[in-house]
């Protein structure tokens, strides 16, 4: 088989890809820094790079099975106490929850974020105001706004436009629009939001609550929101 | 398209608390293990990009650690062995793997803070300012095969180019991802 650089180094992206463990096959320097910058790009999916909970039981299971085979580890640590860290840090750690789960998993939405998951924020003495011309937010795009009293999100979903508060729930950070993702990224502490202001994923101990939706419309060619 | 089904909810058990690694020490494996265990995945996955390899890896760096190391220890010396470590395992795994000569082997370095510098959404920003420095070709085609999953056949119709080209211009525009990174960001 007679396949270039170009080509076998396309072979391993579509193994990364696709979830695969990448086939082995004798590299240049020119092809492993070109791999090493796929691999790169493959993690920086936000979650990408977290084990799952079954890869860190089987981690455990090696280490673990380490230890019988070496006697000399006991002096590091007995064979119990790893079994008692590695069950206690594999539950603590990863609950292997898909998005699909999150995303129906409306009954359990903590308390203030209302019926179907997320509040609509609804202020007792607000006013439609402008806050962005249409034609600053092309399809498949969120930006963030500030009317001064309240920072949001506004999006557009394939010409369906709609606004969510721009702050994060849990201690209150500005979020990021992450358009290729169509989240909204924390920078604090590394929470993920949908555009619907879902929570997408969390590294906390409780999950935040969703964020709340600010009513929405389009006035003439303007995005107004209405708030205080 | 984002493998969705990738993500996971982690409640952090025990978020990083930075100031006290300077002088808190590890009494056990225990804390060591419950301390490291995902960031030394995280690190490792970041430099092979795939679950399967990064899981092996993981424990590699893992068991190597525990059968050296001696313990009570400052946590930031341990962090740093296991940094270390994982620096040897990563650059024996693409010198067994891939054939990779030493000076490749070293593209694998590891800052000597991974454990302790932020972790995902950094990689995931950190991709983003370096696709924002590749000329346009170059960065339309990582964006459409790795940001939105595109195949090299929709890829190279989406940029009129024949599938041939479009493998030959992912390979130039990851060197050059690779060289900026270098060049750039470190």
């Amino acid at each position: 088989m007679t396949d270039s650089p170009a080509d076998r180094v396309a072979r391993y992206v579509d193994d990364l890809l696709h979830g695969r463990r990448p086939r082995r096959f004798s590299a240049s320097s020119e092809e492993v820094e070109a791999m090493t910058a796929a691999a790169g790009l493959a993690s920086s999916r936000v979650g990408a790079d977290l084990p799952s909970k079954a890869a860190l039981d089987r981690i455990h299971g090696r280490l673990a099975a380490a230890m019988d085979e070496s006697p000399a580890l006991d002096r590091h640590m007995t064979r119990r106490v790893l079994l008692r860290t590695f069950g206690t840090a594999a539950a603590a750690m990863v609950i292997g929850v898909g998005l699909d789960e999150v995303a129906t998993r409306q009954g359990k939405a903590p308390a203030g974020s209302g019926g179907g998951g997320s509040a609509v924020l609804m202020p007792d003495s607000g006013a439609w105001r402008p806050v962005a011309s249409v034609t600053q937010l092309p399809a498949g795009h969120a930006m963030t706004v500030s009317t001064g009293a309240v920072d949001a999100v506004i999006v557009n979903d394939g010409g369906t436009i709609s606004a969510v508060s721009g702050i994060c729930t849990h201690l209150g950070c500005k979020l990021q629009p992450d358009d290729a993702g169509r989240k909204l990224d924390c920078p604090c502490h590394q929470t993920a939001f949908g555009w619907s202001g879902k929570v997408l994923y969390f590294r906390l101990k409780a999950e935040p609550a969703n964020l709340p939706q600010i009513p929405s419309r389009v006035n003439g060619d303007q995005i107004e929101l209405f708030v205080v | 398209m984002v493998a969705l089904t990738d993500l996971r909810i982690v409640p952090n058990p025990e978020p990083d608390d930075l100031s006290r690694t300077e002088t808190a020490v590890y009494p056990d494996w225990e804390s060591v293990y419950e301390d490291n265990v995902v960031g030394i995945y995280q690190l490792v996955f970041r430099k092979v990009g795939n679950a399967a390899d990064a899981e092996d890896l993981a424990a590699e760096v893992l068991m190597q650690t525990l059968k050296t190391l001696r313990l009570p220890a400052p946590v930031h010396n341990v962090r740093a062995y296991l940094v270390k470590t994982a620096r040897t395992v990563l650059a024996d795994h693409w010198r067994s793997h891939y054939a990779a000569k030493d000076a490749a082997a070293e593209l694998q370095q590891v800052p000597p803070d991974a454990l302790t510098a932020p972790r995902n959404s950094a990689a995931s920003e950190r991709a983003q300012r370096l696709l924002a420095l590749l000329p346009d070709q170059s960065r339309r085609i990582l964006e459409l095969r790795f940001l939105r999953g595109y195949s090299v056949r929709e890829a190279a119709n989406e940029l009129g180019v024949t599938e041939s080209n479009a493998r030959v211009l992912q390979f130039r525009a990851l060197r050059k991802a690779a060289e900026l990174e270098l060049e750039v960001l470190t």
